[in-house]
């Protein structure tokens, strides 16, 4: 006889259930990095204290989280509405490069006042965005090709499209500025500070994707369509249809976060200026589970990592070491996510007894 | 002409066998059911911690074996997320490829810039090596591109086309509760190959340095490890397409250099996007204009499906 199994595997947990076992594995995450800086020679309580001093204990500390927030709830939404249809954008940072091209394009080029160009500027890289995901869209809705890869892939182009244009036709000859482009005319109004209203914008959009979805019937079809793709087409919902719309929806949303980053925060195109908010944005959407509104309180813990990784970089520490807590933190909750799954069964000892 | 066919074909040689070595790995994880998305963060490890060894043991093959291990060790760490707790795969993958980036420009920091001081030197066989075209891109480089080209993807198509282990290896990847049921441990099986795949992604980061590229820079693997997984797809999961696909790939890469080295009016710039926006044709059009493709290149049945015997 087999050894009874003394876990069951739940194929639906409470929310809650999630949400202790993922504070758990963050715990565990920042407990490992502690030890790793513990052991490179650095005093982990001494860098906490000077983290939170820096982030959530100054104005300016503040600011900076609400600057890195405005960026991450737009890529993070974006890959949230595709993990909705049970989809994988990954190409965000791409799709974020090509709407800072698209909106620099307008920018640099179509003499217009601020209140005409800022608006037409977002179009364009809400437009620029949805084109660079369209190919992968296509082949996803009408080949099934793997949008992972085909996604991804496209952020090495828009990556060396970024460098071609900054360090050749765009390239700025006022300052000499290495590869980048000259300075905006315009730039997105501050509200506070250095915050600029692609914060609140990105949070009101953030707030009606999450209604969308929610409440209404096109919604509720991208639910059901993620959840089980045969039982949708069997209750007739176009999910072909649905996975384009989807799709170009998320493309759009990282193509404005480059917008809004580009105009509000960088006032150039550069090279490098996505920061990999496009990658993160997958771990914002992880974080979230699916739910759009929960990319908000994502997007800050997010935030505020990478403005810790700031302070970090001050103490001869590379930025580089965020992007692996970041990653070691995705790995402990891909665990934890999986272990809330189980929990303790009663041995029947009179069944298994002889 | 007979010059520049050569020594273009040996270039997409030595850059094909990155993206070779890698999708080998990759076929046999895969073969097993499992997706390993890190094998971009692998590769770059392995590619830090060759340049890393050799400065301290200048001998390359030091280099690659230490490339070799940390890339297993990495795949160990995918394979007890993925198999073992059997977490989500893209998660995992992601993760892994994460940390195996941030990792590696942690630890090269202080090494980036420096180029390798020892790489594979060049083998000349004699007779062979002066075949035209072919030869001296076989025969008349590193040491390292016959195993890669010719003995590692025929050994792997023996093993798992013509041996019952291949066999047990590929039902694991079609039907994993058949396999268990007939007596073949899964998990030992996917842990195992996503191991020697991660093993292998880490070798091919350290064949970058040693070979092709002998500098560490961050940011220098520059999405091979993606194109590997794309090649895997595009090979239809099998090694020696996949080993062709791989030279395929070094030939577009090659277009590049030959681009900026005989002045054709297209920016660089252009030119390198070549790789990615060939790898994307060639997933994308075979299916379009085949449609029975998607049946001959099917993936494993169970590809991505985490293994539970204890829920039916």
């Amino acid at each position: 006889m087999s050894r009874q199994a003394a876990f069951q595997r739940m194929p639906s947990v409470p929310a809650r259930r999630i949400l202790i076992w993922r504070a758990g594995a963050i715990a565990c995450a920042l407990l490992v990095t502690a030890a790793i800086l513990a052991l490179s020679g650095y005093s982990p309580p001494d860098l906490a204290l000077l983290v939170a001093r820096s982030t959530v204990g100054s104005r300016f500390g503040m600011e900076d989280l609400a600057l890195f927030m405005s960026p991450l709830l737009l890529t993070g939404a974006a890959v949230t509405v595709c993990n909705r249809i049970g989809l994988w954008n990954i190409g965000a940072e791409g799709q974020f490069y090509a709407g800072a091209i698209g909106a620099a394009a307008i920018g640099l080029f179509v003499p217009a006042p601020a209140l005409v160009l800022l608006p037409l500027m977002a179009a364009a890289g809400i437009v620029a965005g949805m084109g660079w995901i369209a190919i992968p869209t296509l082949a996803r809705a009408y080949a099934g090709v793997n949008e992972i890869i085909t996604t991804l892939l496209l952020n090495f182009v828009a990556s060396l499209l970024t460098y071609y244009l900054t360090t050749g036709p765009w390239r700025d000859h006022v300052t000499g500025a290495q590869v980048s482009s000259a300075r905006l005319p315009v730039s997105i109004p501050e509200i506070w500070g250095i915050v600029h209203w692609g914060f609140p914008i990105g949070l009101l959009i953030v707030a009606v994707l999450a209604a969308v979805m929610a409440h209404t019937r096109w919604g509720y079809e991208i639910r059901v369509g993620g959840a089980n793709p045969d039982a949708a087409r069997y209750a007739g919902i176009p999910v072909r249809a649905r996975i384009i719309v989807v799709m170009l929806l998320s493309g759009g949303l990282a193509g404005l976060a480059g917008m809004f980053e580009l105009a509000g925060t960088v006032h150039r195109l550069q090279g490098g200026m996505a920061n990999n908010f496009g990658y993160l944005g997958i771990v914002v959407a992880v974080l979230a589970r699916g739910s759009c509104l929960d990319v908000i309180p994502a997007a800050l813990l997010m935030a505020f990592i990478l403005d810790a990784g700031i302070v970090l970089q001050t103490q001869q520490l590379t930025a580089s070491v965020v992007l692996a807590i970041t990653g070691l933190m995705l790995f402990m909750i891909a665990i934890a996510d999986e272990l809330a799954h189980y929990r303790p069964v009663a041995r029947m000892k009179k069944e298994t007894a002889p | 002409m007979i010059a520049l066919l050569s020594g273009m074909f040996a270039t997409a040689l030595l850059a094909g066998g990155v993206l070779a070595l890698a999708a080998l790995g990759e076929v046999m994880a895969e073969r097993t059911g499992v997706t390993n998305l890190g094998v971009e963060g692998l590769m770059a490890l392995g590619a830090v911690v060759a340049i890393m060894t050799v400065a301290n043991v200048p001998n390359p093959w030091a280099g690659l074996l230490a490339a070799f291990a940390v890339g297993a060790l990495g795949g160990m760490v995918f394979a007890l997320g993925a198999v073992i707790m059997r977490a989500s795969q893209v998660l995992c993958g992601l993760a892994v490829t994460f940390m195996g980036l941030g990792l590696s420009t942690a630890l090269g920091h202080s090494y980036a810039g420096q180029p390798s001081p020892v790489v594979f030197g060049h083998v000349h066989v004699p007779l062979l090596s002066s075949i035209p075209v072919i030869g001296p891109g076989l025969f008349g480089q590193n040491i390292l591109i016959i195993p890669i080209y010719v003995v590692l993807p025929l050994l792997v198509h023996f093993v798992m086309f013509r041996t019952r282990h291949g066999l047990n290896m590929r039902a694991v990847g079609e039907n994993p509760a058949a396999a268990d049921a007939a007596g073949i441990p899964v998990m030992a099986m996917r842990f195992g190959y996503v191991t020697l795949g991660g093993a292998m992604a880490g070798m091919a980061g350290g064949y970058l340095t040693l070979t092709y590229v002998p500098v560490w820079s961050e940011g220098m693997v520059a999405g091979r490890g993606w194109i590997a997984l794309a090649l895997v797809i595009f090979a239809g999961y099998r090694p020696v397409m996949v080993t062709c696909a791989a030279l395929l790939f070094g030939l577009v890469t090659t277009l590049a250099f030959v681009g900026q080295a005989r002045n054709w009016p297209i920016d660089p710039a252009f030119l390198n996007m070549l790789p990615y926006l060939g790898t994307m044709a060639c997933i994308i059009v075979p299916v379009l204009v085949w449609r029975r493709m998607r049946r001959v290149m099917a993936a494993p049945a169970a590809l991505a499906q985490p293994y539970y015997r204890d829920v039916r």
